[in-house]
């Protein structure tokens, strides 16, 4: 009898606890909204639309199973598109990872002006992607451009035609983007130094550690956390580069500077071929996940030891 | 230490400032060869041909722009506050679960949705549009996890003698909360805002009638087919960039802070 009363009780007070706590969902519900309409429902529904031979224009659209995976594997363009991006990506990240740490050091320890640095690298950042393809065209540009002015003008060299050689082609739009961005991981690395204890620095200082050796021994494993975090933005970010190869170089010359995403793009939006672009976009989004996944684990056991 | 710097500043400096003095060169002078560094004659020819041509309304779209980044940073702030606000003060049945939802969403490239995007903002006749930015930049969740590491922070004694005091839970959010976060808040709308007035990819997908578009594209469309003056390009690259600029000399400090903020919650 008691227990009875009891369970009852404590069912109510649950049921009371519930309906008193139902309107806090409508704090979530705008954000759920969105976040299912465009975030899990399009990945579901891309995975499926690259299941079909999909036309915009269509009514019923023509199932055919894994044919666009098959004609993907297949497609010499996407293997030479998907390099590209690869190394496109490891050239950017790593510069882009260790100038950024490099620059951070160097920043850590405020001096006079420290402050006016900070804000001057992290201005590129602030410009459109637009800006910079108008800038870097004529920064890279063979007849006209800064570098081959300071390269020949000034050094006395040959002319280089930045873009149109097929292997100097990505190198150049790398430096051009991290020029643009390594001013963000500087500044999260900034933070990141900070949060570091000076007095392990001191107590290295007292056992004689030279700068480099306290910067093995002690920046490196307790920025790992922090690296790691900006290893992993990076590689998502550069691995989905588009707007750069698009402006300054349209992909060219042939396909030596083209994007997996500016393939994707032109496949959809220039040809019109959704189920094909799908196809790209699944696969893309596997080795991203694939990749990010092994980049947590191999970086966690480093920081951990 | 100035020293060592030396050779960055450069780098980091001459291309700005390049693309500022060509601004202000006349079209026939772009190609001069060696580079000059300081334009002779100086000009405004391009700023008045830019602003003039009817077929390239840059006025227009740097209003555009201006526009599209204010309301989606309203709206991005309003909805990841409300949800970061839940997610750190509210219970509720599954919180858990919907929260490791979003963070696993995280782990998903946006390259996938763009396809499906497209064809549900098509299907509901809104190309062409701003909701078809609006929206799917406020599905985007990384603001949450900022905004709720710092509703966390604040002392919950506010909100209890609120509560006595009678005030509704929106009110206690909305009056008390909000207030309190101002640094996040402020964090979040600088980082939504350089988003959604730089982006080129996702308005370049949903946006085709030229009066609608936005600075970006514009600019692009500024350096294609027949409109290929390098003068024009630059003088539009120089519109779009010189008020941020001038924006992030005045609030450099609390622009970086919030910047380093907003990435350092990601971890």
């Amino acid at each position: 009898m008691a227990i009875s009363t009891a369970s009852a009780g404590s069912k109510s007070r649950r049921w009371k606890t519930l309906r008193d706590q139902l309107p806090n969902y409508l704090f979530i519900l705008p954000q759920f909204i969105l976040f299912a309409v465009f975030l899990l429902y399009p990945i579901a529904r891309g995975m499926q639309i690259s299941l079909f031979d999909w036309k915009i224009m269509l009514k019923d659209q023509h199932f055919i199973g894994l044919a666009n995976y098959e004609a993907l594997l297949k497609d010499k363009v996407f293997w030479e598109v998907l390099g590209n991006t690869f190394k496109f990506m490891i050239i950017t990240v790593t510069i882009n990872v260790g100038l950024a740490l490099l620059v951070a050091s160097g920043l850590k320890h405020g001096f006079f002006g420290s402050e006016f640095l900070r804000v001057l690298f992290y201005a590129p950042g602030l410009l459109s992607v637009a800006v910079i393809g108008i800038i870097g065209i004529r920064v890279w540009d063979s007849q006209l451009g800064i570098i081959n002015y300071y390269l020949t003008s000034i050094l006395g060299g040959p002319r280089v035609s930045w873009l149109g050689d097929t292997r100097l082609v990505i190198p150049a739009l790398s430096i051009t983007t991290i020029w643009w961005t390594f001013g963000f991981p500087m500044l999260v690395f900034i933070a990141g130094l900070h949060n570091i204890p000076e007095n392990l620095y001191e107590a290295a200082k007292i056992d004689g550690a030279s700068t480099l050796q306290s910067f093995r021994r002690i920046t490196l494993p307790l920025i790992m956390p922090t690296m790691l975090f900006v290893v992993v933005t990076q590689f998502i970010a550069h691995m989905q580069v588009f707007a750069q190869p698009y402006i300054i170089t349209a992909g060219g010359p042939g396909n030596a500077s083209r994007s997996v995403v500016q393939y994707l793009y032109e496949t959809a939006w220039k040809y019109f071929r959704y189920g094909y672009a799908s196809s790209i976009s699944v696969v893309l989004a596997l080795i991203m996940i694939v990749v990010t996944v092994i980049l947590f684990s191999a970086m966690r056991n480093r920081a951990e030891y | 230490m100035w020293l060592i710097f030396l050779p960055l500043i450069v780098v980091i400096f001459v291309p700005i400032y390049y693309m500022i003095m060509m601004a202000f060169t006349t079209e026939a002078n772009q190609y001069l060869w060696p580079i000059r560094w300081i334009p002779q004659p100086g000009t405004l020819q391009n700023f008045r041909k830019i602003f003039a041509d009817p077929l390239l309304p840059l006025a227009r779209w740097f209003m555009n722009s201006l526009f599209v980044a204010s309301v989606g940073t309203l709206i991005i702030l309003f909805t990841s506050s409300l949800s970061g606000y839940a997610f750190a003060r509210l219970e509720f049945p599954g919180k858990r679960f919907l929260f490791s939802l979003l963070l696993f969403s995280l782990m998903i490239p946006v390259a996938i949705t763009l396809i499906p995007a497209f064809l549900l903002l098509r299907d509901l006749k809104l190309l062409d549009s701003y909701h078809a930015i609006w929206w799917p930049a406020a599905a985007s969740v990384t603001g949450i996890f900022l905004l709720r590491q710092h509703f966390y922070s604040i002392p919950t004694d506010l909100e209890d003698a609120a509560r006595v005091d009678g005030a509704g839970r929106f009110r206690i959010y909305w009056q008390i909360c909000l207030p309190l976060v101002r640094g996040s808040l402020f964090a979040l709308a600088i980082f939504s805002f350089l988003a959604l007035w730089n982006d080129l990819f996702w308005p370049l997908i949903v946006l085709s009638k030229q009066t609608i578009l936005t600075l970006p594209i514009g600019l692009v469309v500024l350096q294609q087919g027949s409109y290929v003056q390098r003068g024009l390009a630059f003088a539009g690259a120089f519109v779009a960039t010189i008020p941020i600029l001038i924006f992030y000399a005045f609030f450099q400090r609390r622009i970086i802070a919030g910047i380093t903020m907003a990435g350092m919650a990601g971890q």
